[in-house]
């Protein structure tokens, strides 16, 4: 049992390298786009099974987006970026519930060891994935922020002059909003990474030690973490565009 | 780097997923929210519409009935004034002709006994100047003679009357 931090590479492409990750996440998205092809053409007035769910999903997360933003115009812009984190994010973290965790793979030797490498890998249990999303998700909050109130406003909540009203502290505070945002692409892309990767290996050895029913409970677990996690992400990036698009009160 | 390398970092992998997000992202946008929220607004829509346009139609059936009432209510009066007015001009008319009737009948009766009256006058005068003459020839048998015919006749008369 093999247990590596970085996704397993599955094959190279000249210097490319294919991981079981990438692999992972391009097939969750074909399947997504897959389903969103065929939800727009089965799309009536009148819903029914499929669209039903979707529909059923889709209005409990504006909703929600509305429930922050106030303002249904706006929800419309937040709403595509939110919703896309949360669907990848879900699936991505559900893939390692999926049978065959840790066990199907290509038999590798490496420095004279034979190493098992998975197909099967949560995308999310990969920095890379989670930096990803993080980062796209840290630059929307950026990028609508600058967009709805401008960009000298915007940069006013980072860069405060010291001779204004609380003089030192303002401008240390706007260093610590600098501070902020990067963190917020470090925390957004570890919590994640953490919280599946420890699922999985969680699971793999739960699989290894008792093969049968023991691992029951973990996987219900990890099912309600996945779920957790996504709407973690998806919130966290709401409420950053919220701030992002409100004018700092000084 | 070592660090990002230990912990699987990989520029051309991160690169790889932000492009494959960015391609789902738009592609759903596309494909999934545009239409699927559109549907949602056209059914909203359409359902007020429809809420909206059954409760109208339940106000003028509403309306329609009321009038339709007062319609009845007003033919129902103006039929019973017509119906009155029938019934006082019938008896109206009804005692004038009774009236008139009344009246021809009298004047019917007078007429019958002028008629009446005259007629026996007449037979009367007639059946005098009979009598005088019978009586006058009766007379003239009994007694023979013939009296003055002027002085008879007065006499005669003055007998019979």
């Amino acid at each position: 049992m093999e247990i590596s931090l970085a996704a397993e590479p599955l094959f190279h492409i000249g210097t490319f390298t294919v991981t079981n990750t990438l692999i992972m996440s391009l097939i969750l998205s074909c399947v997504i786009i897959v389903a969103s092809f065929i939800l727009k053409k089965k799309l009536k007035l009148i819903p029914k099974g499929f669209q039903n769910i979707i529909e059923y999903i889709m209005e409990a997360f504006l909703n929600l987006v509305d429930s922050v933003t106030h303002n249904r115009k706006q929800s419309e812009i937040f709403f595509p970026i939110v919703m896309t984190i949360f669907i990848f994010v879900i699936l991505s973290n559900w893939i390692e519930i999926i049978p065959g965790l840790g066990t199907i793979g290509i038999n590798e030797t490496h420095e004279g060891k034979t190493i098992l490498v998975p197909f099967i890998r949560s995308a999310s249990a990969d920095l890379n994935v989670t930096l990803a999303i993080a980062l796209i998700s840290v630059f929307f909050v950026q990028f609508l922020g600058i967009a709805t109130i401008g960009i000298s406003k915007y940069a006013g909540k980072f860069f405060v002059s010291p001779l204004r009203k609380p003089y030192l502290v303002g401008t240390f505070v706007g260093l610590l909003e600098i501070i902020s945002e990067f963190a917020k692409i470090i925390s957004f892309s570890f919590r994640l990474f953490g919280n599946i990767f420890a699922g999985e290996v969680l699971l793999i050895v739960m699989l290894n030690l008792v093969p049968y029913f023991v691992p029951l409970p973990f996987l219900f677990l990890e099912i309600f973490v996945g779920f957790v996690q996504a709407l973690v992400f998806a919130m966290l990036t709401l409420v950053f565009l919220k701030m992002a698009t409100v004018e700092a009160a000084h | 780097m070592e660090l990002l390398n230990n912990l699987g970092i990989n520029g051309k992998l991160l690169l790889a997923q932000i492009v494959n997000f960015l391609v789902l992202l738009f592609i759903l946008k596309k494909f999934a929210y545009g239409p699927v929220l559109k549907m949602l607004n056209d059914r909203t829509k359409k359902i007020e519409k429809g809420l909206k346009d059954s409760e109208e139609a339940r106000k003028k059936l509403e309306e329609i009935t009321e009038k339709e009432k007062e319609v009845l209510k007003k033919a129902r009066e103006e039929a019973q004034v017509i119906i009155k007015n029938a019934e006082d001009q019938a008896k109206a008319n009804a005692v004038s002709i009774v009236l008139e009737g009344r009246d021809q009948g009298e004047k019917l009766i007078i007429n019958a006994k002028k008629q009446i009256e005259q007629e026996k006058n007449k037979m009367m005068v007639e059946i005098k100047s009979e009598v005088a003459e019978l009586v006058a020839r009766a007379t003239e048998k009994i007694i023979g003679e013939k009296l003055d015919s002027g002085k008879d006749r007065e006499l005669i008369e003055k007998v019979i009357r």
